[in-house]
C-alpha cells in the first residue's frame, strides 16, 4: 500500500476495522444483555489514532535516512484494544449492559462505517479519474 | 468480511437464547394451574441459565486485533425453580390434601409476563443488529470507485 497509494488508504482501512470490530463486540454486549455476571465490552481506538497524528510537536528532526524518528509513519503502532467494563453494574444479576445505550451506539457506529465507505470510495475514485486522463 | 459473518453468527447464538427463553416462559404459563408434573408434585417454574462465549481470553491486546474470539452466547441448562409451591384452599380439588390445601406450582404469571417482555425486546435488539451488519457489509460492498 506505501508508495503508489496515499496515506488515506491505510488511515481509512484502519477506521473501517476498528468501526466493524466495534461492531461485533456491540453484538457480542446486546446478545448477552440477560447473562448474568456478563460485562460489557468496549473498544478504543479512536483515542488512540488521535493521540499518534498529534504526536508531531516533541519529534526529533531527520535529516538522514537512518536517524531514529520517534513519530512512526506507518499505523501500526496504532491497535484497537478491546476492554471489558468491570466497575459498574446496572441490574441485580451484575450486567452492565444498556441496552438503550447499545443500539444508540451501534446506529452511530453504523453511519460511521458508511462514511468510511464512501470515503474510500471517494479516494479510489480520484485514482480512476488520473487513469482516465480525464 | 468474515468478521461480518461472525458478528452474524453472535447476533443469531442471541436470538436462539432468547427464543429459547420464551419456550420456556410459554411452558411456565401454560403450566401455572399443573398440579401434576415429575415425581407426583406440582409443576416447577423453570428458568434458562445463559453464559457468554468466549474462544480464548480476548483482552490479550495482540488478539484484540482481529476481534476473531467472540462468541456470543449460550444456554448453559435450564434450571428448575427451588422455591416452595404456593398452597390454595380448594377442598373440592381432586389433588387437595387432607386439610383442604392444594400444593399449586410456583409461578408467578405476573412475573413471567415480564419476562417475555424482556425476551421480546432483546430478540428484537439482536434482531436490529442483524439489519445493521447487512447495512456494514452494503457499504464495503458499494466500494468500488471511479463508477
Amino acid at each position: 500500500m506505501q508508495g503508489f497509494f496515499n496515506t488515506n488508504f491505510s488511515t481509512l482501512k484502519m477506521a473501517m476495522d476498528a468501526s466493524s470490530v466495534r461492531h461485533q463486540v456491540i453484538a457480542q454486549n446486546i446478545a448477552n444483555s440477560e447473562t448474568p455476571n456478563y460485562k460489557r465490552l468496549e473498544v478504543r481506538f479512536e483515542d488512540e489514532l488521535k493521540k499518534h497524528l498529534h504526536k508531531k510537536d516533541l519529534s526529533l528532526k531527520t535529516p538522514h535516512p537512518k536517524h531514529i524518528s520517534n513519530h512512526p509513519q506507518s499505523l501500526d503502532h496504532v491497535s484497537i484494544q478491546v476492554s471489558r467494563v468491570v466497575e459498574t453494574t446496572i441490574t441485580n444479576d451484575e450486567n452492565n449492559v444498556d441496552l438503550d445505550r447499545e443500539m444508540a451506539l451501534m446506529a452511530y457506529n453504523t453511519i460511521r462505517y458508511q462514511t468510511l465507505s464512501r470515503l474510500m470510495e471517494a479516494n479510489i475514485g480520484r485514482y480512476y479519474t488520473v487513469m482516465r486522463g480525464a | 468480511m468474515l468478521n461480518l459473518f461472525e458478528t452474524m453468527n453472535i447476533s443469531a447464538s442471541g436470538m436462539t437464547a432468547q427464543r429459547a427463553r420464551l419456550d420456556v416462559i410459554a411452558s411456565n404459563i401454560a403450566n401455572a394451574e399443573t398440579t401434576r408434573g415429575h415425581d407426583n408434585e406440582p409443576y416447577r417454574r423453570k428458568t434458562v441459565l445463559f453464559s457468554e462465549i468466549i474462544q480464548n481470553e480476548l483482552l490479550a491486546p495482540e488478539s484484540a486485533q482481529s476481534g476473531m474470539n467472540l462468541g456470543g452466547v449460550r444456554i448453559v441448562r435450564i434450571e428448575e425453580d427451588q422455591r416452595p409451591f404456593r398452597l390454595v384452599f380448594d377442598p373440592s380439588h381432586p389433588d387437595a390434601d387432607d386439610t383442604g390445601y392444594v400444593q399449586m406450582p410456583n409461578v408467578n404469571v405476573l412475573k413471567e409476563m415480564i419476562d417475555l417482555i424482556n425476551a421480546q425486546r432483546s430478540y428484537e435488539a439482536n434482531a436490529s443488529v442483524v439489519s445493521a451488519t447487512k447495512a456494514f457489509a452494503t457499504a464495503a460492498l458499494q466500494i468500488r470507485g471511479g463508477g
